[in-house]
Parts: structure tokens; C-alpha cells; sequence
């Protein structure tokens, strides 16, 4: 039963996916993304990620979407698009052909060879966790951290005053 | 055959491929955003997927974390790079870009 929902949301997730590509507006096109988003969550939480899970729900799903209608809001792109509606079709009109075909080519390919990749999903321990993220992988937090000032930096920059030039 | 390996391993690749053909397709930047959080969807999927088959996924979760924040990042730059675009040309077309310059 546990595979039939992996294998139902990672469906539903390619679907939003494409759609998040095709379609016109770009309002519905950020809600597909946060819809692809919580799908990709509910996988990995039924593949035992559970805080990876956590984090893709709250911050992918909810914050990135926030972002991106905030963005679409405020460039008016929604509208523009919608001048532009037969060349966006047009553009990627190929993609569910695409798609359709490498995913039946792939699937083909793997299950006419001996392919065997066995899911051993037991989920991490809390006290595996935090020994990985803040012992191992110290220098990782050191990253993130140097990457949201780089990025706070950035923001800064993009939206300071230009009387001060 | 375990045909969830094998169906997580396909809806990866076509998230890559939809992302990708995104990327070569549109000028639009927040259209751009959207196909590279699409292809790091895939990418994030993939990652838990290692760990879920060599059964450490504790060290799988803390890679993507790293991606997630990193995700937010670009997504929130990249998001101020359109704004200011739009700001000074009237669209997010990409082809504009060069006129930032200095």
C-alpha cells in the first residue's frame, strides 16, 4: 500500500511539474511548483526523510511559493504572459511528447535489463540526524550560513536606493 | 525488479528533462526560476533516494537541507534580479538582461 502512494505521488508530482512548465499563467504555473513541492514531501516522508520532509513542505512548498507570487505580483508578468499566449504554446508545445517518450524509453531500458536497486528504507534515528548535521557535516552549516548573507547581501543591493550612487 | 527504484529513478529524469527544456525554451526569468526549482526537485528526490538504498539516510537528509537552503537563495535573488528588471525595462525578458550593466 506504502508503494502505491510513492508510485501515485511521484505521478501526480511529474504532472504537476509539466504543468508548472506549460501552462500560461504565471500565477498557475508558481501553485503547480508548490503543488509538485508538497507531493515531493509526502515522498519523502513515506521514503522515512522526515525532516527532509519537513523542510521541503515548510520552505519549498510554503516560503518559494510566497516568493514567487510576490514576484509574479509585482512584475505584472501574469498579464504580459498572456500577450504572449501563442508563442508560449508554441515554444513548448513538444514537452508532453518529450516526456512521454523518455519515460517509456527509460522504463523500457530498465525493465528489459536486470535492474535491481533495492529501497532498504529504515528512517534515521533522531540522535543519527543530529550526529550527521551538526558533526559531520559541520563545514555544511558554515556554508548555508555564509550563503544566506551572501544572499542577504545580494538582496540589499538589488533594492537600495539609487540616490546614494 | 522493485518498480518504485525503478519509477523514482524515471520521474527524476523527466523532472530534469522538463525543467531543462524550460530553460532552452523561455525568455521569461520567473519562468527560468521555475525550471531550475523543477530540475532541483528532481535532484532532492534523487538524493533521498541514495541514501534510501545504501540505508544511510541521516547523511542523504543533510545534503538536503544544503539544497534546500541554497534553493531559497537563488529563488529569492533571482526573484530581486526580475523585480529590478521589471523595474527598469517593463518585462522580465532575459534578452534585456545587459542592460543592468553597471
Amino acid at each position: 500500500m506504502q508503494q502505491f502512494f510513492i508510485v501515485l505521488c511521484l505521478v501526480l508530482m511529474v504532472v504537476a511539474g509539466g504543468a508548472a512548465v506549460m501552462l500560461r499563467s504565471m500565477l498557475k504555473s508558481t501553485i503547480s511548483l508548490g503543488v509538485a513541492s508538497a507531493l515531493l514531501a509526502a515522498v519523502l516522508f513515506l521514503l522515512g526523510a522526515f525532516w527532509a520532509a519537513i523542510f521541503e513542505l515548510s520552505v519549498c512548498s510554503g516560503l518559494i511559493t510566497v516568493v514567487f507570487v510576490s514576484a509574479v505580483s509585482l512584475t505584472n508578468s501574469d498579464r504580459k504572459d498572456e500577450e504572449h499566449v501563442k508563442e508560449h504554446r508554441a515554444r513548448v508545445a513538444a514537452l508532453p511528447a518529450i516526456l512521454i517518450f523518455a519515460g517509456a524509453s527509460l522504463l523500457f531500458i530498465l525493465f528489459s535489463h536486470d535492474f535491481n536497486i533495492v529501497i532498504s528504507s529504515t528512517p534515521a534515528s533522531f540522535a543519527a540526524f543530529k550526529e550527521a548535521l551538526w558533526s559531520l557535516r559541520q563545514s555544511d552549516i558554515l556554508g548555508q550560513i555564509i550563503a544566506i548573507l551572501a544572499g542577504t547581501f545580494a538582496v540589499i543591493v538589488l533594492f537600495k536606493e539609487r540616490d546614494n550612487i | 525488479m522493485n518498480i518504485v527504484s525503478a519509477i523514482i529513478l524515471t520521474a527524476a529524469l523527466l523532472m530534469i528533462i522538463a525543467g531543462m527544456f524550460c530553460l532552452v525554451r523561455t525568455y521569461n526569468l520567473i519562468r527560468i526560476i521555475i525550471a531550475i526549482e523543477i530540475a532541483m526537485k528532481a535532484i532532492t528526490l534523487l538524493l533521498v533516494f541514495a541514501g534510501a538504498v545504501n540505508g544511510n539516510m541521516a547523511l542523504s537528509q543533510t545534503f538536503v537541507i544544503t539544497m534546500i537552503v541554497i534553493e531559497v537563495i537563488v529563488a529569492v535573488v533571482a526573484a530581486g534580479i526580475a523585480i529590478s528588471l521589471y523595474h527598469k525595462n517593463g518585462n522580465v525578458d532575459i534578452r534585456e538582461l545587459t542592460n543592468l550593466k553597471g
